[in-house]
């Protein structure tokens, strides 16, 4: 046991408390990082040296202390909230595009206002009521030709509508999922970051930001589609995307692209919507029941038989996009016979109004007011969910001001009452050298 | 869960809270300014679809009450007309009693014959009636006129009625025939007001005894008949006339229950979202103040 063994273990208390005092200001630059958990040094008494026993203890040996060691740098996290959060992330990443879309769908609608298909509808049926008042009256003729047209004109912008929120998401999709788009790049970073952290892993190091950098490269893709990690061991991840075939990232390999069919999340609401025979394919299905039956039920009224002209024509499947006025004022008929002041057609047409046509578009608006109220609900509540979690992560793992606070004092304190130790064991030393055997000197 | 609340913890639920509390305020704000409880169809899925199919309701009822003026007035003039002719009638049956008396001479005869040619000119006339540029005599053929005044006295109309809608699935025949009201005169044959009084104007000019017995035995009859006709006709025309006003009252009444079931509807109750504003204005308030303080506070304000 070396004499100045004193010094060496108030040397390492000096170490150790200033390498905690780093963490701690490591902790506190990194309050605010997106993704940061706060790390701690890790201390443990250092090695006790073995020294000979006193006489009493039968020849045994004592420990004595050195001192303390850091022993690692801990990253403090619950992997399991991270699957709980990614789980989450994935509803919130689904529920808030799917609102986000409809919004969209909801907003072309413009319902119930004085400028909405049911007001035009309304109209229209109006027009009908005054032709069979006045059905020798070229203008009365003239302005239902005219709103029949603004009606048709409005199916037609409802329609298109819906065409450009599913080419946008279909867009989106695309942008998102291809080359330089999140999910390769999310992907090959991932990548990276298994090869770095494995190989710092091999020399026994601990990557605490590496690792956090990837979790948060997780918790992104996970707001995509659906994501279950696997951990390979050595600091190295499998990760599997939706329900994509081979894993996206296998340790240091990215397999990309693949085709999802059902991958849930922000990708999956997106497929979801755009698809065929997704949401806004059968919203335009709605629409166009609707449009078909105003068609039909008009036309057959107007062109009993079927021999004369049709008031409205369409082509099958595609009937908002593609209704239009067959007749002008002077074609328009209002009866079956050829008398000018006989209305029989027009007031049997008028007598539709609140018919099926109405029906249907109304039902299709309620059908799509449904479906926008439940996303809004579940974006709510899956924020809501998310977020809970995400408190109880960061309870875990957040940097905690007054807590550094309290530990920059107490490492403070450590430190100086290291120093004091070590300057207590000079002024022993001091005595020893300078002022011991100076007899005669 | 764990106590510990960390620094990001505490400004994220404050940001949380301070943006739910803005977007409630948000959206009271836009129903005070637009009036409205439901200013999309998400907000009331159901009550988007009653209030369409309310404002469908309202929009067709005021399209009946519509059509009920358009009738009113048809009826009107039809009535009109029929008064002027009943008392048109009136002065030709004088004119006939006068005319067919022993002792009235020829002279006076056909004077009297004169007049009623006249009369039945302007039956023919009041027949011609027309409104809105349509004549209501003329059965569906409303561009025709039906009587060639100072011509035959053949009825060019056709025998086509003319409804309006005053309801959901109900119709009423707002127009009089002229061929049932004052027929289709001497060629017809069809002993009706034209026909009556072209018989009475000749046996008035021949003038012979046995005409004048004619006269008093069957045209003085058939003149009566012709006037039976023409009240029945203005006695159908005021029935369907308060038929036309009763629904009017009662459509009145219909748009207004619908209108105030669709304002219940989609109306905002403005007392309460007056108190809701106010609520969540202080809601917002107290929230902004006390995201304030918490976030400013720390032990760093504290050790020295």
């Amino acid at each position: 046991m070396s004499t100045f063994m004193g010094i060496q273990t108030s040397l390492r208390g000096l170490l150790a408390h200033q390498q905690s005092i780093d963490t701690t200001s490591h902790n506190v630059a990194n309050a605010n990082t997106e993704g940061y958990s706060r790390q701690e040094a890790v201390l443990d008494a250092s090695m006790p040296l073995r020294i000979a026993a006193g006489e009493f203890s039968a020849g045994g040996a004592a420990h004595i202390g050195t001192g303390v060691t850091v022993d690692a740098f801990r990253r403090i996290r619950d992997t399991f909230l991270d699957l709980q959060y990614r789980a989450q992330a994935m509803q919130v990443g689904d529920q808030s595009t799917r609102s986000r879309q409809l919004d969209q769908v909801e907003l072309a609608l413009a319902e119930p206002t004085e400028n909405g298909l049911a007001a035009q509808l309304s109209k229209f049926w109006s027009g009908w009521a005054d032709v069979s008042n006045s059905p020798d009256d070229i203008a009365a003729r003239q302005a239902l030709i005219d709103q029949a047209k603004n009606l048709a004109a409005a199916f037609k912008t409802v329609d298109s509508q819906l065409s450009v929120v599913a080419s946008q998401a279909a867009a989106e999709y695309a942008s998102l999922t291809g080359g330089g788009g999140d999910v390769p790049a999310i992907a090959t970073e991932i990548a990276q970051l298994n090869a770095a952290i494995k190989q710092f892993v091999q020399n026994g190091d601990m990557p605490n930001d590496l690792m956090d950098r990837r979790d948060q490269l997780l918790d992104r893709l996970s707001h995509l589609a659906q994501v279950s990690v696997t951990d390979l061991g050595g600091g190295t991840l499998q990760v599997n995307f939706g329900d994509a075939a081979a894993p996206l990232v296998n340790d240091t390999t990215v397999t990309w692209p693949q085709a999802l069919t059902d991958p849930k999340g922000k990708l999956g609401a997106l497929l979801d919507i755009y698809e065929p025979g997704g949401t806004i394919a059968s919203y335009r299905t709605e629409l166009n029941a609707a449009v078909k039956s105003l068609a039909d039920s008009v036309n057959v009224l107007h062109n009993p038989g079927g021999t004369g002209t049709n008031f409205f024509t369409y082509t099958a499947g595609a009937e908002a996009g593609s209704l239009a006025v067959n007749v002008t004022s002077a074609t328009v008929r209002t009866s079956v016979t050829a008398a000018v002041g006989a209305n029989d057609i027009a007031l049997a047409i008028a007598g539709l109004r609140g018919g099926t046509p109405d029906k249907l578009y109304n039902s299709f608006v309620t059908r799509v007011g449904g479906d926008v109220r439940n996303a809004i609900r579940g974006e709510a509540n899956s924020k809501v969910l998310l977020d809970s979690i995400d408190d109880r992560r960061q309870s875990t793992s957040g940097v905690s001001m007054d807590e550094e606070m309290t530990n920059l004092v107490r490492f403070q304190r450590g430190y100086q009452a290291s120093a004091r130790a070590m300057s207590t064991m000079d002024q022993m030393l001091d005595t020893l050298i300078n002022r011991t055997g100076v007899v005669g000197l | 869960m764990s106590t510990r609340i960390t620094n990001q913890m505490v400004s994220r639920s404050i940001l949380n809270d301070l943006n739910e509390v803005s977007s409630r305020l948000s959206q009271t704000q836009r129903r005070m300014s637009s009036g409205k409880q439901i200013t999309r169809a998400s907000d009331d899925p159901y009550g988007t679809s009653r209030a369409l199919t309310l404002r469908g309701d309202v929009a067709g009822v005021q399209q009946y009450q519509r059509n009920i003026g358009e009738a009113v007035a048809w009826q009107s003039v039809t009535d009109a007309a029929l008064s002027k002719m009943t008392d048109t009638v009136h002065r030709a049956r004088e004119l006939t009693i006068q005319g067919a008396s022993d002792s009235a001479g020829p002279a006076a005869r056909k004077a009297a014959a004169a007049e009623i040619d006249q009369l039945i000119e302007s039956i023919k006339q009041e027949a011609n009636a027309s409104y809105g540029g349509r004549y209501v005599f003329a059965g569906t053929a409303t561009g025709t006129r039906p009587y060639a005044v100072a011509g035959v006295d053949t009825y060019s109309g056709n025998t086509g009625a003319v409804a309006r809608e005053i309801g959901p699935g109900v119709s009423v025949q707002v127009n009089v025939l002229g061929s049932d009201v004052i027929g289709s005169g001497q060629a017809a044959n069809d002993g009706k007001l034209l026909d009556v009084l072209r018989d009475i104007s000749d046996h008035l000019k021949s003038g012979t005894v046995a005409d004048a017995n004619l006269i008093r035995s069957v045209d003085l009859k058939g003149l009566e008949t012709a006037l039976d006709t023409l009240n029945q006709a203005r006695a159908t025309v005021g029935a369907t006339t308060n038929r036309l006003e009763s629904a009017d009252s009662r459509l009145l009444e219909v748009e207004e229950s619908t209108t105030r079931l669709l304002s219940e509807v989609e109306d905002a109750d403005m007392a309460k979202t007056l108190v809701d504003f106010s609520m969540q204005q202080s809601v917002y308030q107290s929230a902004l103040r006390a995201g304030a303080n918490i976030v400013q506070q720390s032990l760093l304000d504290f050790l020295r």
